[in-house]
């Protein structure tokens, strides 16, 4: 029981008693000094502003950025663990984003995309200088900006995972495999993907949950939740009611609909791994 | 002629052998320069002044000179040491007894106070934000490194916690035995043997947990609130709004942000890749 205490005096003073005066103050207004109790309404109050739709509009938006996040390092998986020579090096260099703060990345980002940025002088490079994306500008484009920048930062994270799942699989299968006369594609379809499905359930959750609670940075860093709330996710909202308006009232409120959502998706990933054993 | 016709058969596969490695060496050309090219930008333009950086050539220390004087960038890396290295001691010290304790000594309730800690992995920081910045104000916590070191300690804790609990699970149960049948008791046990074979596992958590914490922007940004007291990551984030158009040094202080976590990375990265991957694997 000492044992544990070091543990759980952090947590518990730390993560879940913050976590009870969240739900409770998510039913007062609250400005860090004086609580009023209000009740189940202010659900019915945030749920109701039009900028909050846009915000869950946004968050929705973001997963259509998993599977993206998930095909790419999983196809280049394949290329690299066939063990080319020079396949760890590639697998360093692709893994070295996640070293980097978002801070850092966003920075670029923001150089990459912005107006007579990056982005802008390639496509002048290769003829469509026409095209002129202006992309952080625009509500749509600059959250797909993000988008892409969130891709390219997870890449390598989900590429060490399937690299590192492809390895547990048993070398006999693909000999057997190519005795059989199957050829590469068919194994990767027949048994590579199917014996990597905890792995790819397990990006799935750990790239959603990312893009549901991670970005702060890279959002605070490339557009502060602009232009309009175009970028504003669940998580920058929060912060933005919280630290700019001084609403902590609504922050809890806003706070207890991310809590929920994350732990659905993780009691999800609890009961996928359950079913398999 | 059955035998040229398989000879032929032969060199086209060859060929359609080297022409699938030279494929892929391309895709995989190509992959390394998009993820080297953010690293190339801002080594190149962080050594470069701002006129140099309009007309693309030229190096100079300028931007480096101007970075020193917006930010106490010495100051800011000290700060992020001391915090980074503080948490890692905080989650190394509570992971490895509580998962000590889980995994070995199993009191009544452990279960429960195991799915407890687990639990706890749910919880981000953003749901917590208000009442943990109004509880760490209340004890006079706001804007001293040790309020932002105990969050990050927090933080980190439940996932290192269960990392622990599955490694000394694997520990056989035989070895405690014998030590505790030499008469040591549990905590020389823990001391003595459990240690030292965690240390790989412990090494995990330290290399991830570095990471995490030096790369953080939102809990430096909201409890730590002077210049002298933030790390660099969070004086980077805040520069002064006339600095942000000067991105010769913008990119001078993401490289001297990034590169502590990168050479961390470099050494360690066998850890790192261990510490992501020991959660799935069981």
């Amino acid at each position: 029981m000492l044992f544990t205490l070091p543990s759980l005096a952090l947590i518990g003073s730390l993560l879940l008693l913050p976590i009870g005066q969240t739900v409770y103050h998510s039913f007062t207004t609250w400005d860090g000094i004086t609580t009023r109790w209000v009740g189940a309404s202010t659900y019915s109050h945030l749920f109701n502003r039009p900028e909050f739709t846009q915000v869950l509009e946004n968050n929705a938006l973001l997963v259509l950025a998993i599977p993206v996040a998930i095909l790419f390092p999983l196809s280049v998986a394949f290329l690299i663990n066939s063990k080319i020579p020079g396949w760890r090096f590639f697998r360093s260099v692709f893994f070295l984003p996640t070293a980097v703060s978002w801070v850092v990345i966003g920075f670029i980002a923001v150089r990459f995309f912005a107006d007579d940025g990056i982005l802008q002088h390639l496509l002048r490079g290769v003829g469509l200088g026409s095209l002129h994306p202006n992309m952080l500008s625009h509500e749509r484009t600059a959250l797909v900006a993000v988008m892409i920048t969130f891709v390219w930062s997870m890449f390598g994270t989900n590429l060490i995972i399937f690299l590192a799942g492809m390895s547990t699989i048993d070398q006999e299968l693909y000999d057997a495999a190519k005795v059989d006369g199957a050829g590469s594609f068919t194994v990767m379809l027949k048994i590579t993907i199917p014996l990597l499905r905890r792995f790819i359930q397990f990006t799935f959750i750990v790239t959603l949950i990312t893009a549901f609670t991670a970005l702060f940075s890279l959002i605070f860093v490339m557009t502060r939740g602009g232009p309009g709330y175009g970028t504003t996710t669940l998580e920058f909202f929060i912060y933005e009611q919280g630290f700019s308006t001084g609403d902590f009232g609504l922050a809890s409120t806003a706070g207890v609909i991310l809590f929920i959502a994350v732990a659905a998706v993780s009691l999800l990933q609890v009961r996928l791994l359950r079913t398999e054993d | 002629m059955s035998t040229s016709a398989t000879a032929e058969r032969l060199r086209q596969m060859s060929w359609r052998h080297v022409g699938s490695r030279v494929a892929t060496y391309l895709v995989l050309a190509l992959i390394t320069m998009v993820m080297l090219y953010p690293f190339y930008y801002m080594s190149f333009n962080g050594f470069r002044s701002l006129d140099q950086y309009y007309a693309g050539h030229g190096f100079s220390l300028t931007s480096w000179r101007n970075l020193f004087k917006t930010l106490p960038v010495a100051r800011q890396l000290l700060n992020s040491t001391i915090i980074t290295l503080s948490a890692i001691a905080l989650i190394l010290v509570a992971s490895t007894t509580a998962g000590y304790a889980f995994a070995v000594l199993r009191y009544r309730f452990s279960r429960l106070v195991f799915l407890v800690v687990i639990a706890a992995m749910m919880v981000p920081i953003q749901s917590i934000i208000a009442p943990e910045f109004v509880n760490l104000a209340n004890i006079g916590f706001i804007n001293h490194r040790y309020g932002a070191i105990l969050v990050y300690a927090a933080l980190g804790a439940p996932f290192a916690t269960f990392l622990m609990t599955v490694y000394f699970r694997r520990i056989p149960e035989d070895v405690i035995e014998a030590a505790l049948i030499d008469g040591v008791g549990y905590g020389g046990v823990f001391l003595k043997i459990m240690l030292p074979l965690a240390l790989p596992a412990m090494f995990a958590i330290a290399v991830l947990q570095f990471i995490q914490v030096w790369d953080d922007l939102l809990v430096g940004l909201l409890f730590l609130q002077s210049p002298d007291v933030r790390p660099i990551t969070v004086g980077l984030a805040t520069i002064p709004s006339q600095h942000l158009l000067d991105v010769p040094q913008l990119m001078a202080g993401s490289v001297i942000s990034a590169l502590p976590a990168i050479v961390v990375y470099l050494i360690f990265q066998r850890s790192l890749i261990s510490g992501l991957t020991m959660g799935i694997s069981k």
